[in-house]
C-alpha cells in the first residue's frame, strides 16, 4: 500500500473492500436483494435464477461489497464452501414464506457454522427474512426460532425482515452488517 | 427355496444414532385428517410455476366425505368433490401447450375424471361391457310386462348359477324382497340394460418420447382382468389387453409408440408381465406364496411385497433374485428415485410404524414414525427434490427432507455375528461337596451298585402289592376294569361349617357309555352331615366331563378334620368301580359375637 492510497484512505475518499457471501436456499431472494442494493442506473429487471454464481460490486456508506451472489439450487450448494475462506460477512437469505423448506434452510445453515474455514473465524452473518409481503410469511422472530439462531454463540449476528421487490428493510440489515465489518477490519 | 438375505435380522437402536438420521423433519400435522393410500398421491408441479404441489385423493369415511385436494408447501391450495371412492390419482401431460401445465386424473367407479388448471376438465367412462343375450331378452320381456317378476327372478339366479356374470341391475333384483320386485322393476325397465366395470388401478405410460413433460396415456387395469391403454389427447382406448386376474397394482415403463412393458400384480397371486403387441395374454408369470400388497419396480428388477411379510425381487423375465424377511407385515410400498445422486431404493412401510429403505438386497436406513404408515409418495414436492410426504392411518400427514449431506451406505445397517450369539448358556457350577461325592462314589462304586439294586427290587415287590391291594377295593380315582372305564375327581370348597363338595365323572373311553351308576359316600357320622349322602349318576356320554355337587356341614366346632371318600358304585355290585379320598379342610367354625 502506497503513501497516497494510505493517505486517500484516512480522508475517506477510497473505501475499504469486503467480501459478502450471500447464499439461501433457491427462489429465496438473493438475486434480487443484490439487484435492490444497487444504484438505479445499474438495476437490473428481469431476475432469472443463478447459475453456477455471479459477482456484484455494492457500495455502502464507506465499505465496497463485493458481493458473491451463489445460487441455492441443491446441486449447486456444494459451491458455496470453496467461498468461505475469502469472505469477510455472510448474508443468509430465507424464504419466509416457505415454512417447508426452513428445516432445509436450518440444515444448511448448520452445515454453514460447523465449516471449518467459518467455525473459527467471527463473521458477521446478516439473515434476511424476506418475502414478508407474501400471506403467508413468518415474522423474523419465529424465524429465528425455526432456524435456531439463539444457538449461535461466536458470531455476532442480527435478522431483519425484508421486502426485496421494494427494498424495504434491506438498508437496516447492509448498515448493520457495514458497521459489524468496520469494527472487525479496524480491529485487525 | 427363498434365499434368505441378511436383512432378516431385526436392525438394533444402537445402530441407528438419532444423530444420524439422513431426514429432516419438514413438516408434520398428526390431525390432518388425510385418509388415503399410495396409489391416491401424487406430487406434480401442476401450474407450471417450478413448485409441485401434493395432489391427495382423500378417501373419507369411504362413503362420503371423498375429495380430491390440493396442497401448495403446506396450505390446502383447493378441494374438490369426488362422487365415488377414488381408487387413483395420477397427473400427466395431455397436450403441448405452452406452458406445461400437468392434467390430474382420478380414477373413480368406472370414470375418469380429468382436472386441468384445477377445474374439472373431463370425465371419461369405460366403454361398457357386453351384455349377455338371455339376459337382455328377459329384461326386454319384463319391459313390456309379459313375464312373471317372480318367473324373471328365478331365471336370473339360473342364469347366474350357469356363471354368467350379470349386470348391476339383475344382481340387485335377485336380492329384492318380494314386495319389492314391482317397484324395481317399473322404475329400472324403460332404461337400457348395460354392464360397466370398475377402474382397480391407473398408471401412466409417456406416449412416443421419454422427456419429463413428454405427452402420457392413461393405463388403467379393471375389474374385469383388462388392461386399457387411453389417448392422452382423445380419450380413446388405445389397446386392450386381458389378464386371467383382476390386476390391482400395476407397473409400467417404456413408451407406448416404441416399445413397453407392463407388470401387474393380481388378485389370484399371480403377476404378469404384458408387452406391446402382446394383446392375447401375459407373457411372464410369476407365481407368489401369498397375495402381494406391494409391487416397484427399479429399472429390471421386480421389487414385491407380500402379506406373509417378505418382500422378493425377480428379475423382469420372472426369475427370483432374492427374499427379505421383514420385521412386521407390509402396509404400503414405493420407490425412491433420488436423482441428484443417481439412488433407486425401495420404500417399504411396515405395520410396526416404521419405514424401511432397502436398496437391493440391504436396508440402508429405517424411519420410525408416530403411527403406521398407509401412504407414501417420494418425489418433488415444493422446491426441494427428496421430499417424501406420507400420511398416516389416524390420518395424519407428514414431510420429511432427505438432507443434502446424506450418503446412502449400500450395504446392511447392522453386521457381524448374530445377536443371540453373545448369550451366554446358563452352565450350573460344580460345588466341592460334587467333586467329594464323585470321589466317594469312585471308591465305593460296586457296594453303592449292589444297595441300590436290592432297594429297587424292594421298591418294585412293595409297589406291586400296594397296586394290587388298590385294584382288589377299587380305591383308585381312575377305573381299571376295562369295561367301566370312568375318571373321578372331587374337590371341597369353602370355609365352614357348610362346604360344597362337587364330585367329577368322566367317561373315558371312546364308544361305551356308562350307565346305572351311582355316587356315594363313607364318612365319620359324628363329625359331618351330608345333605345328600346318595347320588343317582345319569348315563355317562364317552368325553363329557358330568359334576355332582353336594353340601357337607361340620358338626363338630372343636376344629377337627377327617378324610372323606367317594364310592362310584355299579348298581347290582357291591364293590366300587373307582373311589376318591378327600382330606376335608379344618371348619373355620362359627364365630359367635
Amino acid at each position: 500500500m502506497g503513501l497516497l492510497d494510505k493517505l486517500a484512505e484516512f480522508l475517506g475518499i477510497k473505501k475499504k473492500e469486503a467480501n459478502i457471501l450471500v447464499i439461501g436456499l433457491d427462489n429465496s431472494g438473493k438475486s434480487t436483494i443484490i439487484n435492490q442494493l444497487k444504484p438505479p442506473e445499474a438495476k437490473n429487471h428481469d431476475i432469472v435464477p443463478t447459475v453456477g454464481f455471479s459477482v456484484e460490486k455494492v457500495k455502502s456508506k464507506n465499505l465496497s461489497f463485493t458481493m458473491f451472489d451463489m445460487s441455492g439450487q441443491g446441486r449447486y450448494r456444494n459451491l458455496w464452501e470453496a467461498y468461505y475462506k475469502e469472505c469477510h460477512g455472510i448474508v443468509f437469505v430465507i424464504d419466509s414464506a416457505d415454512k417447508l423448506r426452513m428445516v432445509v434452510a436450518k440444515d444448511e445453515l448448520d452445515l454453514l457454522l460447523e465449516h471449518p474455514d467459518i467455525k473459527k473465524r467471527r463473521i458477521p452473518v446478516l439473515f434476511f427474512a424476506n418475502k414478508k409481503d407474501l400471506r403467508d410469511a413468518v415474522s423474523s422472530v419465529k424465524c429465528s426460532t425455526l432456524l435456531g439462531l439463539s444457538q449461535i454463540k461466536e458470531k455476532p449476528w442480527h435478522i431483519c425482515d425484508s421486502d426485496a421487490l421494494t427494498g424495504e428493510g434491506l438498508h437496516e440489515g447492509v448498515e448493520w452488517l457495514t458497521d459489524q465489518i468496520k469494527d472487525l477490519v479496524a480491529g485487525k | 427355496m427363498a434365499n434368505y438375505a441378511e436383512g432378516m435380522k431385526k436392525p438394533d437402536d444402537e445402530g441407528l444414532p438419532e444423530a444420524k438420521t439422513k431426514w429432516l423433519d419438514a413438516y408434520h400435522d398428526p390431525v390432518a385428517s388425510l385418509y388415503t393410500f399410495t396409489q391416491c398421491l401424487a406430487l406434480s408441479d401442476i401450474h407450471a410455476d417450478g413448485d409441485c404441489k401434493l395432489i391427495i385423493a382423500d378417501l373419507g369415511t369411504g362413503s362420503y366425505n371423498m375429495k380430491l385436494k390440493v396442497y401448495k408447501n403446506t396450505n390446502l391450495l383447493s378441494e374438490h368433490t369426488i362422487i365415488d371412492l377414488p381408487t387413483g390419482v395420477v397427473t400427466f401431460y395431455m397436450d403441448v401447450l405452452e406452458p406445461r401445465t400437468a392434467a390430474i386424473a382420478v380414477a373413480s367407479g368406472p370414470y375418469i375424471y380429468v382436472y386441468k388448471n384445477l377445474r374439472p376438465y373431463f370425465k371419461f367412462t369405460l366403454p361398457p361391457l357386453e351384455v349377455d343375450q338371455l339376459e337382455q331378452d328377459l329384461w326386454n320381456q319384463a319391459a313390456n310386462d309379459d313375464i312373471n317378476l317372480f318367473v324373471l327372478r328365478e331365471a336370473l339366479d339360473t342364469l347366474r348359477l350357469e356363471g354368467k356374470t350379470l349386470t348391476v341391475r339383475s344382481l340387485r333384483f335377485i336380492q329384492l324382497e318380494a314386495n319389492d320386485l314391482e317397484n324395481f322393476v317399473n322404475l329400472h325397465k324403460s332404461s337400457p340394460l348395460k354392464r360397466q366395470t370398475v377402474i382397480t388401478c391407473l398408471k401412466t405410460l409417456k406416449k412416443s418420447m421419454a422427456d419429463e413433460d413428454a405427452i402420457s396415456c392413461l393405463v388403467l387395469g379393471t375389474e374385469n382382468r383388462s388392461i386399457y391403454v387411453l389417448d392422452p389427447e382423445a380419450f380413446t382406448v388405445l389397446s386392450t389387453m386381458e389378464l386371467p386376474s383382476v390386476p390391482v397394482f400395476i407397473s409400467v415403463n417404456g413408451l407406448y409408440d416404441v416399445e413397453y412393458r407392463i407388470v401387474a400384480a393380481c388378485r389370484n397371486g399371480c403377476i404378469y408381465t404384458l408387452k406391446r403387441g402382446t394383446a392375447e395374454g401375459a407373457k411372464y408369470t410369476i407365481e407368489l406364496n401369498s397375495q402381494p400388497v406391494g409391487l416397484e419396480r427399479i429399472n429390471k428388477s421386480i421389487y414385491v411385497g407380500c402379506m406373509d411379510e417378505t418382500m422378493h425381487c425377480f428379475t423382469s423375465k420372472g426369475k427370483k433374485l432374492w427374499t427379505v424377511k421383514l420385521p412386521s407385515s407390509i402396509t404400503t410400498m414405493e420407490t425412491m428415485d433420488y436423482k441428484p445422486r443417481a439412488f433407486a431404493a425401495v420404500l417399504v412401510a411396515l405395520n410396526n410404524c416404521e419405514v424401511h429403505i432397502y436398496k437391493e438386497k440391504y436396508l440402508v436406513d429405517v424411519i420410525k414414525m408416530p403411527d403406521v404408515i398407509t401412504g407414501m409418495k417420494f418425489g418433488k414436492f415444493g422446491r426441494e427434490d427428496g421430499t417424501l410426504v406420507m400420511t398416516t392411518r389416524g390420518g395424519g400427514l407428514f414431510v420429511k427432507i432427505l438432507k443434502r449431506s446424506t450418503v446412502f451406505e449400500e450395504k446392511n445397517l447392522v453386521s457381524g455375528p448374530p445377536a443371540a450369539q453373545n448369550i451366554k448358556l446358563n452352565v450350573p457350577k460344580k460345588t466341592k461337596l460334587f467333586v467329594d461325592q464323585t470321589l466317594r462314589e469312585r471308591e465305593n462304586a460296586v457296594e453303592m451298585h449292589r444297595t441300590f439294586q436290592r432297594d429297587l427290587y424292594l421298591l418294585r415287590l412293595r409297589t406291586a402289592r400296594d397296586y394290587a391291594r388298590a385294584l382288589e377295593n377299587s380305591m383308585n380315582p381312575i377305573s381299571s376294569d376295562p369295561t367301566e372305564p370312568i375318571k373321578l375327581s372331587a374337590q371341597v370348597q369353602g370355609i365352614g361349617p357348610t362346604f360344597k363338595l362337587t364330585v367329577n365323572l368322566q367317561n373315558t373311553s371312546l364308544t361305551i357309555p356308562s350307565s346305572n351308576l351311582v355316587v356315594t359316600f363313607d364318612y365319620d357320622n359324628g363329625l359331618y352331615s351330608f345333605r345328600k349322602t346318595f347320588i343317582q349318576v345319569p348315563m355317562l356320554v364317552p368325553g363329557l366331563n358330568y359334576s355332582f355337587e353336594t353340601f357337607i356341614d361340620c358338626l363338630n366346632d372343636k376344629g377337627i378334620s377327617d378324610d372323606i371318600k367317594v364310592y362310584v358304585l355299579k348298581q347290582s355290585r357291591s364293590i366300587p368301580i373307582v373311589t376318591g379320598v378327600i382330606s376335608m379342610p379344618v371348619s373355620e367354625g362359627i364365630v359367635v359375637v
